[in-house]
């Protein structure tokens, strides 16, 4: 037996910018099966209400990556959202066009932008010239070899990754969540030529920028999980370079930093980051901080059983090699 | 209720007032801490970059100490909650628990497994109880609107964090609305407060916190409250420098957690510090009873 039907309420953005001075929201309602998908309450919106609706979809089955839009603010494939958990979340579904990228009509936005990002990271195999391909049989790689990368090859595209990340938003050196997983997966490639310089050029081009903050994790809808592919950067960069950027040395810093004492010393951080001159530039704002909160030039107690921490780092912390 | 307090370390030092707020509110709730000089940071999310074996390994031993002690451990920061949280998990990974019982075994500690993470807005929302904590409000911050900040390592990964929903979360607002303060919903309140990049690129990070607090204002908010001290840094510590950056005021109150839970309890703002904040609360505490002063 079908469900019972739900009234559902769409409150769906529309922007021409031909025409339109600003967007507005333009609702609709429907009576619906729980599970239809948001994809298809649209397409019958579209088919029965409003001709002019625009959108881009095309598989209906969450693999060409076309109908990313944001679902009551959440960046998803409205082919595979559901009406009903929304409905019951929110008492209405707010349909938008993905954020951080222009938008062209309703809810179809300009992805140039977003693949600019995409090609800057070479994302092809560069091979060694003395090592060619085999013409005659494939290549292969080891189970484990493949296993390093086996998330990023799901991914498909559809932008809901670079919609939801807020460094995009705030930063145009920020290549994005899809650019850095994929740029990932060519550096752990073992066919791939150009690991080292791939890390090289990625360190001052953005790869610092990224805030872990985790949300393209929760947009991605293949569950490439860009955010740890991007920590797995973080940590090669280092293994091959040290500390040559703001965001490395941060991150060599802080692991040395409570090394010593067990805790942070939080002036000595922004010394290790900053350097001198680093320091002397925030003295101002360090010295309004102090004036209310003293500790934070004092340093921190040591920690008993700080000796236990030394031989962790003894065990498993060897220093990056140097000049490789 | 007895727990293992892991403070972390900005509640130590310069977050003090979060330390002092979260003690107070755990002797009104009749919450045990125990107090271990053994923990060492977490990390903080930094530490997992540059090696995430070690950052586990770190981890390890914090839980190890709860576990020897038979306690929960207690978290009063979102990172923390997050690394502890991911300490665990990754552990699941056999080839990451090799290493880490590598480094571990030689120094006779052993972890099996059994420690459970929380912050202490789970906590107080499920274990405490919404009722248990509004039957203890002496002050209800009436006419407050609070924005809720959650922080990101609270709740994401959610499949690893294995709590809220990663993108729309409710414990906070219910525990705002069980002190009689007004949740006030906003989009920023489960993005970043730019904390992570204040050293790589400080006026980005700015910029993403103005933004947040900007949402929060446009929502009707007469604070923000977070269960996070690295938010609290960047959105009241820096909330200066991230005006200037946006170029406009900003000027909107930042509590900790606690602090918000303390008022509703009957502590005074002394007790809870806020006289260390950046951003003056006096306004906000204006709303809640004219006589509060920070």
């Amino acid at each position: 037996m079908a469900d019972a039907t739900i009234s559902a309420v769409f409150d769906v953005y529309r922007f021409d910018p031909s025409k339109d001075r600003e967007p507005r929201y333009q609702r609709f309602a429907l009576d619906l099966a729980p599970h239809t998908p948001v994809l298809s309450a649209l397409l019958q919106i579209r088919a029965e209400q409003d001709p002019t609706l625009t959108l881009r979809y095309s598989c209906r089955s969450a693999i060409c990556g076309s109908c990313a839009m944001q679902v009551n603010s959440k960046s998803r494939l409205a082919c595979e959202t559901q009406i009903g958990p929304e409905m019951e979340r929110h008492g209405r579904i707010v349909i938008e066009p993905m954020r951080n990228q222009a938008v062209l009509r309703d809810l179809v936005v300009d992805q140039q932008p977003f693949w600019q990002r995409y090609d800057s990271i070479e994302p092809h195999l560069i091979l060694d010239p003395s090592h060619p391909m085999p013409e005659d049989r494939a290549t292969s790689m080891t189970p484990a070899q493949v296993e390093r990368f086996k998330e990023t090859p799901r991914c498909i595209a559809c932008a809901a990754c670079y919609s939801a990340c807020p460094a995009v938003s705030a930063d145009p050196a920020f290549p994005g969540p899809m650019a850095l997983a994929k740029l990932y997966r060519f550096v752990v490639d073992p066919r791939d030529s150009a690991t080292q310089e791939r890390l090289v050029r990625i360190q001052p081009n953005g790869l610092w920028l990224c805030l872990r903050c985790h949300l393209c994790t929760e947009a991605c809808p293949k569950d490439v999980r860009p955010s740890e592919r991007i920590r797995d950067l973080k940590e090669l960069a280092i293994q091959v370079q040290g500390g040559t950027e703001a965001g490395s040395k941060h991150a060599i810093g802080f692991k040395e930093n409570i090394r010593e004492r067990g805790l942070l010393s939080e002036m000595k951080l922004v010394r290790q980051t900053s350097g001198v001159v680093g320091l002397a530039a925030q003295a101002g704002q360090g010295l309004r901080i102090w004036r209310k909160k003293p500790e934070i030039a004092r340093r921190p107690h040591r920690i008993e059983g700080l000796d236990e921490v030394e031989k962790i780092y003894e065990a498993l912390d060897r220093p990056p090699q140097e000049g490789s | 209720m007895k727990l293992a307090y892991y403070p972390g370390c900005v509640a130590q030092e310069s977050g003090k007032e979060l330390d002092l707020a979260t003690r107070w509110v755990c002797r009104a709730l009749g919450i045990e801490l125990a107090e271990f000089p053994t923990f060492s940071c977490c990390g903080s999310g930094f530490v997992d970059e540059a090696n995430e074996v070690l950052n586990v390994a770190i981890n390890t031993r914090n839980l190890a100490i709860a576990e020897r002690a038979g306690l929960d451990l207690l978290t009063i920061c979102s990172t923390c909650q997050g690394m502890l949280t991911l300490a665990n998990v990754r552990l699941q990974d056999p080839a990451v628990k090799r290493r880490v019982d590598g480094a571990l075994k030689p120094l006779g500690i052993e972890y099996r497994g059994s420690v459970k993470v929380k912050h202490l807005l789970r906590v107080l929302t499920e274990d405490v109880g919404l009722a248990a904590v509004k039957a203890k409000v002496v002050r209800p911050l009436n006419g407050l609107k609070v924005g809720a900040f959650y922080g990101c390592h609270l709740l994401r990964p959610a499949d690893e964090m294995q709590w809220e929903s990663g993108e729309e979360p409710h414990a906070f607002e219910d525990l705002l609305e069980a002190v009689g303060a007004t949740p006030v919903y906003y989009r920023g309140r489960v993005m970043c407060c730019g904390f992570p990049i204040q050293f790589v690129k400080a006026e980005t990070a700015q910029r993403i916190a103005a933004h947040q607090i900007d949402d929060a204002k446009a929502h009707g908010a007469d604070a923000m409250a977070t269960p996070c001290p690295l938010c609290h840094i960047s959105l009241d510590s820096f909330q200066n420098q991230a005006a200037r950056t946006v170029g406009h005021r900003l000027d909107l109150p930042v509590f900790h957690l606690p602090q918000v839970v303390g008022l509703a309890l009957g502590a005074s703002p002394e007790e809870l510090g806020l006289a260390r904040h950046l951003v003056p609360t006096g306004p906000a505490l204006a709303k809640v009873a004219p006589s509060l002063r920070a």
